[in-house]
């Protein structure tokens, strides 16, 4: 058994994007295979500054300062965190930190030179990628934050090949210091007995009508902007769907305008931001998932909708080529193009039955390939590298 | 490259709504035990007040902000709605 320390900046119900998921599935399982994980996060309103939940131990961190400047204000929280963990430390002995993304570098640095401990990284996604190049100082700043992290961890983790060869060739990092372990999710979860005809009820969704579900936060790099320019070139062919949009984002005003642009804003609808449930509720009543994502680490969004049996129709883009095979677990579509995400719709809109063998295949894929206890192991066995 | 990027990239480029969000996040106004009055956001900010005023009357009735009046004076905070939109910027 081994004492791990996690840092975070999400962590549940503080959920951004996918790290949140991706650090509950791994500390949850690292749990279950009897290891003592202690998790060091920010604070969310309502939530408690310390909670185990499920065997894992939480500590939420208050920002005592703020600033404006949002780089300032990382390094103010990055203290904080720094302290929390030198508090804990003083009564556990970790045998390893293991530190999520840019966001929690500096304190994992911190804890690894104090105490002269291993250090774990896991990029999630660089900032290259997330802004599609560096076009301003904080970009710049950001990037030079995530070399330095994995120069200066033990080992980098990165969830596909894709992102490997990322972020060895854009950080000159040494191939046989990083190691691919894909994210997964607990299918079980997704099992559920929706009740379809209540879900497309509430969303005002008629029978006979098409579902067609987008769901990601509403920033550029999920490419969402190309999907409602799409949805003109899917009614000609199937003029009564209709478009539901889940998520939050800096983007979405930008989104909803191009929206009110396409000229059928009465059939698209924003939800915002949505819980595990609703969005499970949502998937198992949809008639195709869209994922048009322009840079996409993973695309665990891909793998949900598959654990549900919707179809998915995805950029071929990053990780996401890893997950889909396609025309046989999914639809691939070129990346920031209406045409060609209308033509994925329209190819699984088109045909239930080549629809539904995709589900089946992709269902298979699942379980085959990504539980959290297979993530685990393989996380633990990384440890184990880099523990003295 | 989308001209999406441009909201990305630069801070003076960001809608006045968008920049007051992220501002109101870094400083900490994120629950109503942090709310801070207009004087204080302003100081923060440097936004004079009548325009404060106008984006988070805007940001209130978007979801992304909350108000209240505690001895005579009204004070404001982010919702859980604000929080995830501010750092889906960063993540």
């Amino acid at each position: 058994m081994m004492k791990v320390g996690m840092l975070t900046w999400e962590f549940p119900p503080r959920v951004v994007g996918g790290i949140a998921r991706a650090c509950e599935g791994l500390a949850k399982e690292l749990v279950q295979q009897k290891h003592d994980v202690h998790l060091f996060t920010l604070d969310f309103p309502g939530s408690p500054d310390y909670e185990e939940m499920d065997g894992i131990k939480v500590y939420r961190t208050s920002t005592e300062l703020g600033h404006p400047n949002f780089l300032t204000w990382v390094l103010m929280f990055n203290h904080f965190l720094s302290k929390r963990v030198a508090d804990v430390t003083k009564v556990v002995d970790f045998d390893v930190m293991h530190v999520h993304d840019w966001l929690a570098a500096f304190s994992g640095i911190s804890f690894k030179h104090y105490l002269k401990k291993p250090i774990v990284l896991t990029v999630h996604s660089t900032e290259v990628g997330r802004a599609q190049g560096l076009h301003s100082p904080d970009s710049f700043s950001i990037n030079g934050i995530e070399w330095w992290a994995t120069y200066e961890a033990d080992r980098v983790i990165v969830c596909s090949h894709s992102m490997k060869t990322e972020i060895c060739d854009h950080f000159n990092l040494p191939h046989n210091k990083v190691d691919v372990i894909p994210n997964a999710i607990d299918a079980s979860k997704y099992h559920t007995s929706a009740d379809r005809g209540a879900v497309r009820q509430r969303y005002g969704i008629g029978w006979g009508e098409k579902l067609v579900l987008c769901v990601g936060r509403l920033v550029p790099q999920k490419g969402v902007e190309y999907f409602v320019r799409a949805i003109p070139l899917i009614a000609r062919r199937f003029p009564e769907a209709k478009y539901i949009i889940v998520g939050e984002g800096w983007s979405r005003d930008l989104i909803e305008a191009e929206a009110r642009a396409s000229g059928y804003a009465d059939r698209i609808k924003f939800t915002g931001f949505a819980s595990d449930k609703e969005v499970i509720d949502l998937m198992t009543s949809a008639d195709v998932l869209v994922v048009p994502s322009i840079y996409e680490p993973f695309g665990i969004v891909a793998l949900e909708g598959m654990a549900t049996g919707v179809p998915v129709v995805a950029s071929r883009v990053g990780g996401l080529v890893e997950i889909i095979d396609h025309d046989r677990t999914g639809v691939f579509v070129y990346p920031r193009s209406p045409e060609s995400i209308a033509w994925g719709i329209d190819k699984i809109l088109s045909d239930f039955d080549h629809a539904k063998w995709i589900t089946e295949n992709a269902k298979e894929e699942l379980h085959r390939s990504y539980s959290w206890e297979a993530v685990a192991m393989k996380t633990a066995e990384v440890y184990k590298k880099v523990v003295k | 490259m989308g001209d999406n990027y441009s909201l990305r990239s630069y801070n003076n480029d960001q809608p006045n709504q968008l920049r007051l969000l992220i501002m109101l996040n870094n400083i900490g106004a994120t629950e109503s035990s942090k709310a801070l009055t207009i004087k204080q956001i302003s100081e923060w900010t440097r936004m004079e007040a009548p325009e404060l005023e106008v984006h988070l009357t805007k940001l209130i009735e978007l979801g992304y902000a909350q108000h209240f009046r505690s001895e005579e004076i009204d004070k404001y905070h982010l919702t859980i709605d604000g929080i995830r939109k501010v750092l889906s910027r960063y993540s």
